[in-house]
């Protein structure tokens, strides 16, 4: 048992600081880590940039696609640090670095890897992917979805309709997951992967303003999209067992984010506290305040370590299937509490818009507090992650 | 990085499983809760032949020289078990201290009898305002020729009954910093002077109130040095918040393991009631909260282990081992449903013991404004 970062994780971890603070505007407090939301893609497209000419945006693809073969823990320290000092372009969209990377290089054939990979490695613009996945009547039940894919000849005709799309306005492609096998015994065995490019005929991108009018999410329209027969990801009907994989890689990040970016919010939080006054007193010398506080830093404290557990375990050699939900539901549980308690302590500031200029840290709370609902649901609610933890780690009976 | 046990780790806690489950099963368990002195001294005799009460000390004083993680692994297994018995007080909180700062005649003369089995110890700490703050102890020592004469008040004494000495923290010297002036006494619980009253505790462990009369204690009974106590209270809340821990963690996986084996087995409406997502849910956090304290509790040892304790690590885990060992022990028993309000349940003795497990070493409070403090605040 040893919980000790080693010299080059250690490093890495001064690396990404001298980076940061060279690359950010001085006055940079991180994006709003809720929805990763940049206001400024040129800016993040600039970052993602140097990101990869610093080796590190893909670090830990093999060699041979341009990553650097780092380990799952230099990954990990990675992410933590990233998120940390709210360096933007980091994921190449929704998500390229994530899992359309690491499912293509399991899965793509050599002309894909060959097409996609240094698009995203370099950090070019055109290495901006979204995901496909929800649709207006297939959310927690995703391999209920209708959106077809039909083969002629050579290639694919898609019909139908994405919703949740994050990204999808500025995505150079879509990660998309289609049916393939209307007629399949079951239906998460009909379905398929594919590569669509977002500049095809017939796709309608419609922004769909979350409930604080920010634009994060889209609908996506297919009306006859035609996708060569060469953008299908690894098996037809198999889609659904690959997503399995790309979901897992998509939990894989959140720990080691949450960790991150609570940690410096939690760092700035206490500097803000010993800064401000009420009625004669600096606030950190509220002991309700204080606790509050000290059950953040409790909160950080356990996501970091699950986050390293999940790292170990990838070591082991393990595909860890709870441990994804665990560390999802610990994520979502934290950002709530953290939002909710550090509005408490902001007092009337919390309810300044996060673009007023009365706004404190750049509105990061208010973004926390607003965001952490859709945080919830995304990428599995909750309650889909409980009942996965309950039936794959307790061996509990299947729910639903 | 490595999250796994060593295979001797493994090994032990094995033994110590088998061990426990041969030696006190529930049923010794439910014995020992209305016996009068409330442990088995068949079965401490037995742990000392497995070496477990002299697990960490060097072979010369009858130990085994395993290291701070191997007692944590122990101790999760008696937490498992909720093993009655002075296992606690006698080696988290006293002999552990002795090691440290004992001189050599005081590490000879005691240490072997600990690790033998023959001797139990307890610690005299807080007074009635049952606060771990320094300005809160008053017990006072004044010198008298070549011993002192101990007066005072001790409460919440845990196994005093049994013990055959009692580590005693008193005040030496009054200053404007109340952690100078402390110091510590080793006192022979036959003393003229002392007297013990029980408390009787919702955990049915054995608690009392000791209060000392003009009790003499030769110089050569103290511990460490005159007027600087405090460091060595230190040590042993940090080592002691840990191996609470410890015991916390192990409970809290046996509550999760007998409530998911229930929700797979009892039926209602013709399905296990683990079928439903209401239950699935409530044993879901309960999981997170056994990991999270896991973790919290194996980085803090090994920060010990290591000769590098961080007291933001341990109050970190301790304010969260307290925390979540309240909620697991509620949600499991809500989940049983009336059976688990039973006296006939095993879930309503890990319940009890809540509220002195939370006390123990440091409460949550207490805990949080260590951590406050950690945090520069």
């Amino acid at each position: 048992m040893d919980f000790k970062l080693g010299e080059k994780e250690q490093t890495l971890i001064g690396d990404i600081a001298k980076f940061a603070k060279k690359e950010l505007p001085a006055d940079w407090m991180g994006t709003r880590l809720i929805d990763q939301e940049c206001a400024d893609f040129e800016f993040e497209v600039s970052m993602s940039k140097k990101l990869a000419q610093k080796g590190w945006l893909v670090m830990s693809w093999p060699k041979e696609y341009d990553g650097q073969g780092a380990s799952h823990l230099e990954q990990t320290v990675y992410e933590m640090e990233v998120s940390y000092w709210g360096i933007p372009g980091a994921w190449m969209g929704i998500s390229g670095i994530q899992w359309v990377g690491p499912v293509l290089i399991m899965l793509g054939t050599d002309q894909q890897k060959k097409k996609y990979l240094p698009m995203i490695a370099s950090g070019d613009m055109d290495g901006y992917w979204c995901t496909g996945y929800s649709e207006p009547n297939s959310g927690s039940d995703l391999a209920s979805m209708q959106t077809k894919a039909v083969k002629q000849g050579d290639h694919y005709v898609i019909n139908g309709q994405k919703v949740w799309t994050s990204f999808a306005h500025n995505a150079r492609w879509c990660w998309l997951m289609a049916r393939t096998d209307p007629n399949a015994t079951k239906k998460h065995r009909g379905l398929s992967l594919f590569i669509v490019d977002m500049k095809s005929p017939g796709i309608t991108v419609r922004p769909l303003p979350n409930y604080y009018g920010r634009h994060h999410f889209n609908e996506v329209f297919f009306d006859n999209v035609k996708v060569p027969a060469e953008n299908l990801v690894g098996e037809e009907n198999r889609g659904w067992y690959q997503l399995m994989q790309a979901l897992a890689f998509e939990r894989r990040s959140l720990g080691p984010i949450t960790a991150g970016g609570f940690r410096r919010l939690v760092e700035d939080l206490v500097q803000y506290c010993k800064e401000t006054t009420c009625e004669g007193k600096p606030l950190c010398q509220n002991p309700v305040i204080r606790h509050r506080l000290a059950e953040m830093a409790i909160d950080v404290e356990m996501i970091r370590m699950f986050a390293f557990q999940f790292t170990w375990r990838l070591t082991q050699g393990a595909i860890p299937v709870y441990e994804a939900s665990r560390n999802k539901v610990t994520s979502d549980e934290i950002i709530r509490r953290f939002a909710t308690s550090a509005a408490d302590i902001l007092g009337a500031y919390s309810q300044a818009d996060p673009d007023s200029k009365w706004a404190r840290f750049r509105g990061r709370i208010q973004g926390a507090y607003l965001g952490f609902p859709g945080n919830m649901i995304a990428a599995g609610t909750d309650e889909i992650e409980k009942s996965i933890i309950a039936q794959f780690r307790l061996g509990l009976p299947k729910s639903y | 990085m490595d999250f796994g046990f060593s295979e001797q780790q493994e090994m032990l806690r094995t033994m110590a499983r088998d061990f426990l489950t041969k030696e006190c099963p529930k049923a010794k368990v439910r014995e020992l809760d209305k016996d009068e002195s409330g442990y088995s001294p068949q079965i401490w005799k037995n742990m000392a032949e497995l070496g477990w009460q002299g697990l960490v000390f060097p072979e010369e004083y009858g130990g085994t020289e395993a290291n701070f993680i191997d007692l944590v692994v122990l101790m999760e297994e008696m937490g498992r078990n909720i093993t009655p018995g002075p296992f606690f007080p006698t080696v988290a909180l006293c002999a552990l201290p002795i090691l440290e700062f004992g001189t050599e005649e005081q590490k000879t003369q005691y240490l072997p009898d600990i690790a033998s089995g023959k001797a139990i110890w307890t610690l005299a700490f807080t007074e009635p305002s049952a606060s771990y703050k320094p300005a809160e102890l008053n017990l006072s020592a004044t010198s008298e020729g070549d011993s002192y004469a101990l007066n005072g008040e001790k409460i919440f004494v845990a196994d005093a009954h049994i013990a055959n000495y009692l580590l005693v923290v008193a005040r030496t010297a009054k200053s404007k910093n109340p952690e100078d002036g402390i110091t510590l006494f080793i006192v022979d619980v036959k003393a003229p002077g002392l007297k013990l009253e029980k408390i009787h505790t919702i955990a049915g462990d054995r608690q009392f109130q000791v209060i000392f009369n003009k009790v003499k204690v030769p110089k050569a009974n103290i511990l460490g040095t005159v007027n600087k106590g405090w460091n060595i209270v230190n040590f042993i809340l940090q080592r002691a918040a840990v191996l609470k821990c410890a015991e916390i963690s192990g409970a809290c996986q046996a509550v999760l393991d007998m409530t998911s084996a229930y929700a797979k087995e009892r039926i209602q409406f013709d399905r296990p009631i683990g079928s439903f997502q209401a239950v699935q849910h409530k044993l879901a956090d309960m999981l997170i909260d056994v990991e999270g304290i896991q973790y919290l509790l194996y980085q803090a040892a090994c920060g010990i282990a290591d000769g590098e304790p961080s007291q933001l690590q341990i109050s970190i885990a301790k304010a969260k081992a307290s925390e979540a060992y309240q909620n697991i022990c509620i949600d499991g028993i809500t989940a049983h449903g009336a059976i688990g309000f039973t006296y006939d349940h095993d879930i309503g003795f890990y319940y009890r013991r809540v509220r002195a497990a939370e006390f123990a070493a440091g409460n949550v409070d207490l805990h949080k404004e260590l951590i406050a403090a950690e945090l520069g605040l």
